[in-house]
C-alpha cells in the first residue's frame, strides 16, 4: 500500500488556510458591485416580440468589412457569453478586427410564446433580422455566425436563403447529434418529448440547467465551489467569477413547440444527417448549401463533441470549406485568453478575405 | 466592511472558535469529544451568513451559499480523515476508514426509497447531487404530486416493496361508482400515476447508490496503486482525486443503456403525472367558471397562427406596393423578373434603423415563382382596370 505523505498538523494548516481564503472570498463577494451582463457598447436596432437585434459599436481606426455579420446565438442560455468581460469578448475581438457585428438576443420566452416553432424562429425572426441588416447597409447579403444551437439554425437558414448569406461561420455546432460520445443525445433518446411539452408547455430553464450540470456533476456542482474559494479570495477575480456564474444559471425557458421539434428532429432522429428535415413548409437538405463555410469546434467540448461538428463537410456542397479546431471546451472557445488570441482573429481574417 | 458591524463581530467570533477547535483537535485525539468540528464551523458560518444576508444581492447570496455548502462538505471530509489520523492511522488508512464508514452507511439505505442523504455524511451529498437536485426540481414542477404524498397513509416507503404495492394497485383500479364516478376515477388514476413515478424515481436513486458504491471501491483501489508524482500530498489533492474517480464512474454510468432507460422512464412518468393533474385542475377551474389551461392554450395557438398570417399578408402588401411602383419608371411587362428581386441597395435602403416593432421589407423565403408571377399579373390587371 502506498502512503500519503501528510501529517495531521499539515491537514489543520491546510484547513485554516482554506478557511481564511473562504472568509476573504465571502467578504469580497459581499463587497462586489452588481454584475453586468455584456460589456461592449451596443445599440438596439430592431425588436419584435421578445427578440432584440443589437448592433455593436464599431471600432474606430480599423478597416471596416462592408458586409455586416449577424451572430445567431442559441435559445439556451444568454448571448452575453460572447461578450462576457472587457478582455474576454469574442464580439470585441470581431469589432477590433473590422467586423460590423449584429446580434440577436432572443429574450426570455414565456407561455405566450409556447407555440413558436422552428419555422417562426428561422424563416421568421432570423430572416427579418437579416432583412433589416441588408436594408441598413444596402447590401444583398450578410455574414452569419451561428453559435451552438444557433449554428444549427444558421445552417438551416443559410441552406434555405443562400441569396441573403455571403459567408457562414458555425461555432461548436451539433450537426450529427448521434455520435457515440454525445451524453446529452444519449439521455434524450428514450424521453417522450411530446409528454414533456404537453405537460410543461415551455421547457423550464431550470430543467436545462439540471441537465447541463449533470453532465459533470462532481466538477460543476462540487469541485468548482471548492476551487472558487481560492479564486475569489483575490478581489480582482470576484467579478469575473460572478459573471460566469450568472451566465451559467441564466437559462431562459424554451418555447415548447420549437423545443419539441428541435429535440425530435435533431437529437432523436438526427435529420440533418439522415435527411427528411422540414422547417415549416421547406425541406432542408444540407447538400444544397454551397456557401463558403468556416466550421469551428472545440476539442474538449463536453456538450458538442468534435465529431458532431466535423461531419459537416461531408453533408454540404460548398467548395470553400474551412475547419478550425480549438484546443479547449465549449465555453473556453469564447472566454479564454487563448480563444481571443487565435479564434476571433481567424474568423475575421476568413471573413475579410471573402467579403 | 466595518469592524463595528454586528455581523463582522460574529464572523470574528466564528473564526476564533474555528481555529481554536481545530488546533485542539490537532493536539489531542480526545479533543472535541463527539462534537463535529465541521458542524461547529458551518453553524457559526451560517449565523454569520444570515446576519449579512440583507446586505447582499441575490446572485451573490446564491454563490455564497454554494461556497459555504461545499466548504462544509470539504470540512466534513477533513474531519473524518483527521479523526482517523489522530487515532493512530496513517493517512491512507484514515482515508480508507472514512470510505468504509460511508459504505456501511450506504448499505443500510440500500433498498429504501427517498433516502435522506444527510445520513450518509455531508461529503456524500456530492454523489447524490443529481438525485437530490432532481427531487427539488420535480417537486417544484408538480406541487400537486407532493401534496398527494402528504395524505394520511401515503407513506412512500412502501413503494419499493414490490408485492406491497399490489393491494393498493387493486384498490386504485377498482371502478368508480355513482354520480361522481368520473372525478373519482381521475383521482384514482392520479394516485396510480404517482406510484409509478415514485417507483421510477426509486429505481433511478437505487442505481445511483450502486454506482456510488462502485466509485468508492474504485477510489480505494486507486489509492492502493498510486505512487510517485501522482500520490496526493495534501487534503485538497485527495479531494480532487475523489472527484476525478467519481466523475469517471458517473460518466460510464451516464452513458449506459441502463441510465438512458431509467432516466427516460423517470422523466416520462413525471410528465404523465403532471399532465394528469393539470387536467384535473382544468376540470376544477371549469367548474368554477374560471379560464383554464386548455382554453388559454387554444387562444394562444390561434393567436400565433393569426400573427403568422398577419406577417405573411404584410409581406404580400409590401411586395404588391413595390410592384405598383415599378411600372412608373418601366412598363410592368419589362420589369426585372420578380422571382429574383433587385438587390436591397437598388431598392432605396432605409438609412436609419426601422422603427421599433415595425416590419421591414422582406423577400419571402423560397417563394414559388408562379405565385409571384400570378401576383404580378393581378397587379397589371388592376392597373389596366384603373
Amino acid at each position: 500500500m502506498s502512503n500519503i505523505p501528510f501529517r495531521s498538523d499539515q491537514l489543520v494548516d491546510e484547513l485554516v488556510q482554506f478557511n481564511q481564503n473562504l472568509s476573504q472570498g465571502v467578504k469580497n463577494l459581499l463587497d462586489a458591485d452588481e454584475i453586468s451582463a455584456g460589456v461592449t457598447p451596443r445599440q438596439e436596432i430592431y425588436s419584435e416580440d421578445k427578440l432584440t437585434l443589437y448592433r455593436y459599436q464599431p471600432s474606430t481606426g480599423v478597416v471596416q468589412n462592408k458586409i455586416p455579420t449577424l451572430i445567431v446565438y442559441a435559445l439556451v442560455n444568454r448571448p452575453y457569453m460572447a461578450d462576457i468581460q472587457e478582455n474576454r469578448s469574442t464580439i470585441k475581438g470581431l469589432l477590433d478586427t473590422g467586423q460590423d457585428v449584429y446580434l440577436i438576443d432572443w429574450g426570455y420566452p414565456d407561455m405566450a410564446d409556447k407555440y413558436l416553432t422552428l419555422d417562426d424562429y428561422i424563416n421568421g425572426y432570423i430572416d427579418r433580422c437579416v432583412d433589416v441588416m441588408r436594408e441598413r447597409h444596402g447590401v444583398d447579403k450578410v455574414n452569419i455566425l451561428g453559435i451552438c444551437q444557433g449554428g444549427v439554425f444558421s445552417l438551416c437558414y443559410s441552406t434555405l436563403h443562400q441569396d441573403k448569406v455571403q459567408n457562414l461561420v458555425t461555432m461548436v455546432t451539433p450537426v450529427d447529434c448521434k455520435t457515440p460520445d454525445n451524453m446529452l443525445s444519449h439521455w434524450v433518446q428514450q424521453m417522450d418529448i411530446d409528454a414533456i411539452v404537453d405537460a410543461m408547455g415551455n421547457l423550464p430553464g431550470e430543467m436545462l440547467n439540471w441537465t447541463f450540470l449533470n453532465l459533470k456533476p462532481f466538477q460543476l456542482m462540487g469541485q468548482k465551489y471548492v476551487s472558487m474559494v481560492d479564486i475569489i479570495s483575490d478581489e480582482k477575480n470576484v467579478k469575473n467569477f460572478m459573471r460566469m456564474e450568472k451566465w451559467i444559471f441564466d437559462s431562459p425557458d424554451q418555447a415548447g413547440e420549437a423545443f419539441r421539434q428541435f429535440i425530435k428532429d435533431f437529437f432523436q432522429q438526427n435529420k440533418l444527417v439522415e435527411g427528411g428535415l422540414k422547417i415549416g413548409k421547406h425541406d432542408v437538405d444540407l447538400k444544397n448549401l454551397k456557401l463558403p463555410v468556416l466550421n469551428i469546434y472545440a476539442e474538449q467540448d463536453h456538450l458538442v463533441p468534435p465529431a458532431a461538428s466535423k461531419i459537416l463537410p461531408k453533408l454540404i456542397s460548398s467548395k470553400d470549406y474551412t475547419e478550425l479546431s480549438f484546443p479547449g471546451g465549449h465555453i473556453g472557445i469564447y472566454v479564454s485568453g487563448k480563444a481571443q488570441a487565435t479564434v476571433t482573429p481567424a474568423i475575421s481574417e476568413w471573413l475579410n478575405k471573402r467579403s | 466592511m466595518s469592524e463595528s458591524n454586528p455581523w463582522a463581530d460574529q464572523w470574528l467570533k466564528a473564526q476564533q472558535q474555528f481555529v481554536g477547535a481545530w488546533s485542539d483537535m490537532a493536539k489531542s485525539s480526545n479533543a472535541g469529544g463527539n462534537a463535529s468540528q465541521s458542524d461547529l464551523w458551518s453553524q457559526s458560518f451560517e449565523l454569520w451568513r444570515q446576519a449579512c444576508q440583507a446586505q447582499t444581492q441575490p446572485d451573490i447570496q446564491q454563490a455564497m451559499q454554494k461556497c459555504i455548502d461545499m466548504g462544509k462538505e470539504y470540512f466534513s471530509m477533513a474531519e473524518q480523515i483527521s479523526k482517523g489520523m489522530t487515532n493512530g492511522a496513517n493517512p491512507v488508512e484514515a482515508v480508507n476508514q472514512w470510505m468504509e464508514q460511508i459504505k456501511q452507511s450506504m448499505q443500510q439505505f440500500s433498498g429504501v426509497p427517498g433516502f435522506d442523504s444527510t445520513a450518509f455524511g455531508d461529503f456524500m451529498k456530492q454523489w447524490f447531487n443529481p438525485t437530490q437536485s432532481w427531487q427539488q426540481m420535480a417537486d417544484a414542477f408538480t406541487p400537486m404530486n407532493q401534496a398527494a404524498w402528504q395524505l394520511p397513509g401515503m407513506n412512500t416507503s412502501v413503494f419499493n416493496m414490490g408485492e406491497a404495492i399490489d393491494p393498493m394497485g387493486k384498490i386504485l383500479s377498482s371502478p368508480g361508482v355513482g354520480y361522481f364516478r368520473e372525478p373519482q376515477e381521475k383521482q384514482q388514476k392520479g394516485i396510480q400515476l404517482g406510484i409509478e413515478y415514485h417507483q421510477a424515481n426509486f429505481e433511478f436513486n437505487q442505481a445511483f447508490l450502486r454506482v456510488a458504491s462502485e466509485s468508492i471501491q474504485g477510489f480505494q483501489a486507486r489509492l492502493l496503486k498510486i505512487d510517485g508524482e501522482a500520490t496526493p500530498k495534501t487534503l485538497r489533492q485527495i479531494y480532487d482525486l475523489w472527484v476525478e474517480i467519481s466523475e469517471e464512474h458517473y460518466a460510464e454510468f451516464a452513458m449506459s443503456e441502463e441510465y438512458q432507460a431509467l432516466y427516460g422512464n423517470m422523466v416520462n412518468r413525471l410528465m404523465i403525472l403532471k399532465k394528469h393533474y393539470s387536467e384535473i385542475t382544468d376540470d376544477f377551474l371549469r367548474a368554477m367558471n374560471l379560464p383554464n389551461t386548455r382554453e388559454v392554450d387554444t387562444m394562444q395557438m390561434r393567436l400565433q397562427q393569426l400573427r403568422r398570417d398577419n406577417i405573411e399578408l404584410r409581406n404580400e402588401i409590401k411586395d404588391i406596393r413595390a410592384m405598383l411602383k415599378q411600372p412608373q419608371s418601366a412598363p410592368a411587362a419589362k420589369a426585372t423578373p420578380v422571382t429574383k428581386p433587385a438587390p436591397a441597395s437598388k431598392r432605396a435602403p432605409a438609412k436609419t434603423a426601422p422603427s421599433r416593432k415595425k416590419a421591414v421589407a422582406r423577400k419571402a423565403p423560397a417563394k414559388k415563382p408562379d405565385a409571384v408571377v400570378k401576383k404580378q399579373a393581378a397587379v397589371n390587371k388592376a392597373k389596366a382596370g384603373a
